[in-house]
């Protein structure tokens, strides 16, 4: 409501050019120097993500710290911290070599002991990080040297290396001895990253700067400040009104908003990215008549997804047939996503039995109405919408639905976590490594766990246990392809779409990769900057 | 008096008991708990790890073990720490043997909360009575008919849409205020006045926007207060006696129609601790209201709880504040009714 009230201001004001805004067409050279202001939605708990388990904490974590692998621009694996990496032969043992002179923030020298330490605390019983599952697999770990970190595993497992990937290295002999979960490194901590904190106002913003001893060598801009501002239209006006730089955006700013302002357009870069994630119609499989696959594909083939994508989503996104981000090499390409075919839905829930034997317009079977109850969570206006355009298709076909909303925790610990459900739209965010394992082997099923639609394929079981032992990404590939296959001729859920990523960012800051690389807008994000006469003189005065 | 105050007093305690109860078993009737916070639906979390958390804090107990441990604490003035921030102190700043300080949470947000609405209720009293007189005393001409309109529209303006309309003419078309916020990036390096200058724009819109919405139910309500008042014989006795228009306005009138004004301050005082969370969402503020909306939406008990049982103890000891106020304004009350009670 507040955010259409916002778009509704800025439909009716008069938009008057803004002279300056050739000034930054503009291409300069690289430059070091400049602040940077984003808005971000949320204070963060902690500087020590993998403790505080929540987005915004690991997000500015990962400006401060490092991990011994990263994602390249095209999603492969390289070196960070790590020079090199070697897997066995049995494939249970990683030794990772780290680049030389290693340095925190400090001037004390970063080594293996300092992994070995974070492995131990992230590990340890008393540290209760809610990522500790896959750091637990390791049955030992050792520092041999100051350069060398060894990780010994019971049995392969390719997720391992993502993991590596994942794992913010702490400084030992900062946090050595002390109690993590509530030690005020938390809130003044040490890193070897690219920023350092220099000022943490809580509720109000977070400003890091440059760290002279960063191990990847020097950012670009000098300052960057995340300020903390809960509502979208505030964060709109406040970059309207040229106070910050970047923010992410809705569909409706980015696809009405922007471009229908030309002053906004002229000093405004937009960015739009494939995310990692995707939102579904899931089905309690251990209900009737969701165990019937021909119940399931007639309401995959009655759904129109690019309906969905147009009108919820404004056509920013697309519709995929595996869970895993189009343009991978883990999305298989030969699958194409189930059309829209009112026609073939009925066509199936015939052959399914049922028919609408009393003319009330609702399909039934030994006298039971196909009907059911789709249940999202309150607050998101999209999967709300999503679920009326999908109640409509289905009653085209003679399938009655009822849609329920519910706050968040309400939806997780009433209906989710017992099994207590017909079908829910909701989402999948991804991580980078293609394991599944969680979300769809059969043994995950327990209240709490995350297979909750209740998914049981041994093939399927089969092919996840494979890809965990499998390092080889060509062999990966094409068990993933095979996996993906056999949930698309399950359907145990209805892919709806992949969303679009969108973000504006002023253009005074330059040295944006575009197009957006597959590892998305902020990739290589010190390699930004802010030409000289292009600053904000308030904040040079810094 | 003064056995009236001790007494009062000592009354608070079980009322506050009484009110942590009841919060408390509220509170926990809501599904979930810290662990059913989106963040946590993260298929490389582990339900082992949720577990072991809620062991951690106790949540795999009964309730009345729970509340019995959160008593047996609060006997200590031990307000505990935060599950969602970071085990942050729930209200006051604690120190670790390296001397480092973690600010308490409540410590930060309630003097910002008091100060935004106490400056905003003055704001308002100070234009309402003027205002409220006026009205009364023109009634059914043109300055009352303008303030009864201007009251009607005060009435109906939504505060968000009219904070937003304010943000986008005073923030962004003509600059004169920052839109969101409490203080300027550079604050740090600002001198006291100008320190003192900055805080003061922030707050100018989230004061005024509800200072405004508020006015008009504390005008009407002076309005009818002094029209009730003007009509009492003792006015017309006032009168009689020749006394000046002002005096009679004034001294007599004016007093006695502001006694009910006491018990409305009284009763908006959890308001002034509580904080208003849609004005300090929209301006990015962080005070109490946000502070306490995001607790219950991540279940973050103790903080929840922090809040309730402070805001609880403020508000009691204001009641008790608005009837010493009324008894000190009102010699009847002071004289006769007070020991009675």
């Amino acid at each position: 409501m507040a955010y259409l009230l916002c778009a509704g201001l800025v439909a009716c004001s008069t938009d008057t050019p803004d002279h300056s805004a050739k000034v930054f067409d503009q291409s300069y050279p690289a430059q070091p120097g400049g602040t940077l202001i984003s808005a971000m939605p949320s204070d963060p708990s902690s500087m020590i993500g993998m403790v505080a388990g929540e987005s915004a904490s690991l997000a500015i974590g990962s400006y401060l710290f490092n991990s011994l692998l990263k994602y390249d621009q095209n999603l492969d694996l390289a070196g960070e911290l790590a020079e090199s990496w070697q897997v066995a032969d049995d494939k249970k043992t990683i030794t990772f070599k780290l680049k030389p002179g290693l340095q925190w923030a400090d001037g004390k020298p970063l080594t293996s002991a300092d992994i070995l330490f974070t492995w131990q605390l992230i590990t340890d019983e008393n540290t209760h990080s809610p990522y500790a599952s896959d750091y637990q697999l390791v049955t030992k770990a050792e520092a041999p040297d100051a350069h060398t970190f060894i990780v010994h595993y019971s049995q392969p497992f390719a997720p391992a290396l993502e993991s590596w990937a994942s794992l913010q290295v702490l400084p030992k002999h900062k946090l050595a001895g002390q109690d993590i979960r509530t030690t005020s490194f938390a809130q003044k901590p040490l890193g070897s990253n690219y920023y350092q904190l220099k000022e943490w106002r809580h509720g109000e913003y977070i400003k890091l700067e440059k760290n002279p001893k960063s191990v990847l060598g020097s950012a670009n801009i000098d300052h960057l400040i995340e300020r903390i501002i809960p509502d979208t239209a505030a964060q709109f006006l406040e970059l309207m009104a040229d106070n910050i730089d970047s923010m992410s955006m809705d569909p409706i700013t980015y696809a009405r908003i922007i471009p229908s302002r030309p002053a906004l357009q002229a000093r405004l870069n937009q960015f739009k990215e494939l995310g990692n994630s995707y939102t579904y119609l899931g089905f309690n499989l251990k209900r009737k008549p969701f165990d019937d696959v021909r119940v399931r594909k007639a309401i995959n083939y009655a759904i129109d997804k690019q309906e969905i994508i147009d009108g919820v989503y404004l056509g920013l996104g697309i519709t995929i047939a595996s869970p895993y981000k189009p343009g991978t090499r883990w999305s298989n390409p030969d699958l194409i996503p189930y059309t829209f075919d009112p026609a073939k839905a009925k066509q199936l829930l015939a052959e399914a039995g049922f028919e609408d034997t009393n003319g009330d317009g609702v399909v039934d079977r030994d006298g039971k109405k196909l009907s059911f109850e789709i249940l999202t969570n309150l607050g998101n206006k999209q999967r709300e919408k999503t679920a009326v355009i999908i109640q409509r298709r289905l009653k085209e076909v003679g399938i009655e639905t009822h849609i329920r909303t519910l706050e968040w925790a309400s939806l997780l610990t009433n209906f989710i976590k017992p099994g207590d459900f017909d079908a829910v739209v909701m989402g999948w965010g991804l991580g980078l490594d293609p394991d599944q394992y969680n979300i769809w082997h059969s043994s995950q099923q327990k209240p709490g766990q995350f297979n909750f639609i209740g998914y049981n394929n041994p093939a399927v079981d089969k092919l996840l246990e494979q890809g965990r032992l499998e390092f080889d990404p060509e062999k990966r590939m094409q068990i993933y392809h095979e996996f993906a296959e056999v949930l698309y001729e399950d359907s145990p859920l209805v892919y709806l779409s992949a969303g679009y990523g969108l973000t504006a960012i002023h253009k005074r800051v330059q040295g944006i990769m575009n197009p957006v690389p597959p590892a998305g807008v902020s990739y290589d994000s010190q390699k930004w900057y802010i030409p000289q006469p292009l600053r904000r003189t308030q904040i040079q005065a810094e | 008096m003064l056995a009236y105050l001790i007494r009062r007093v000592l009354w608070m305690i079980p009322m506050l008991i009484g009110i942590s109860l009841i919060s408390f078993f509220i509170m926990h009737l809501a599904p979930g708990d810290i662990t059913s916070s989106e963040a946590a639906f993260d298929p490389k979390s582990s339900e082992e790890s949720r577990q072991k958390l809620r062991e951690l804090y106790h949540l795999d107990k009964p309730i009345i073990v729970q509340y019995g441990l959160w008593l047996e604490r609060m006997v200590h003035l031990d307000f505990g720490h935060s599950f969602a921030s970071h085990q942050k102190p729930v209200f006051w700043a604690e120190t670790d043997k390296e001397g480092n300080t973690t600010p308490g949470m409540i410590q930060e947000a309630l003097p910002i909360t008091l100060l935004m609405n106490i400056t905003g209720l003055m704001l308002t009293l100070i234009l309402a009575v003027p205002l409220g007189v006026v009205a009364a005393k023109k009634y059914g001409r043109w300055p009352d008919r303008s303030i009864t309109l201007f009251n009607f529209i005060g009435f109906s303006i939504p505060g968000f849409w009219l904070s937003l309309l304010l943000m986008y003419w005073l923030g962004v078309i003509h600059p004169w205020f920052p839109i969101s916020g409490l203080h300027s990036l550079n604050y740090a390096q600002l001198d006291f006045w100008q320190k003192c200058q900055d805080l003061l724009m922030h707050l100018f819109l989230p004061v005024v926007i509800p200072a405004i919405t508020g006015l008009a139910g504390v005008t009407m309500f002076i309005k009818n207060g002094m029209l009730d008042v003007l009509s009492q014989d003792y006015v017309t006795t006032a009168r009689a006696k020749g006394l000046s228009d002002r005096t009679v306005t004034y001294r007599h009138a004016l007093r006695n129609a502001l006694l009910p004004l006491i018990t409305l301050i009284g009763l908006s005082l959890p308001g002034l601790i509580g904080g208003s969370v849609i004005a300090e969402t929209i301006f990015a503020i962080p005070g109490m209201g946000k502070l306490f909306y995001e607790a219950v939406m991540m279940r973050d008990f103790p903080v929840v709880m922090g809040i309730l049982t402070i805001g609880s103890a403020l508000t009691l000891a204001g009641n008790l504040l608005a009837d010493l106020a009324y008894a000190w304004a009102d010699p009847r009350l002071r004289k006769g009714v007070i020991p009675q009670r």
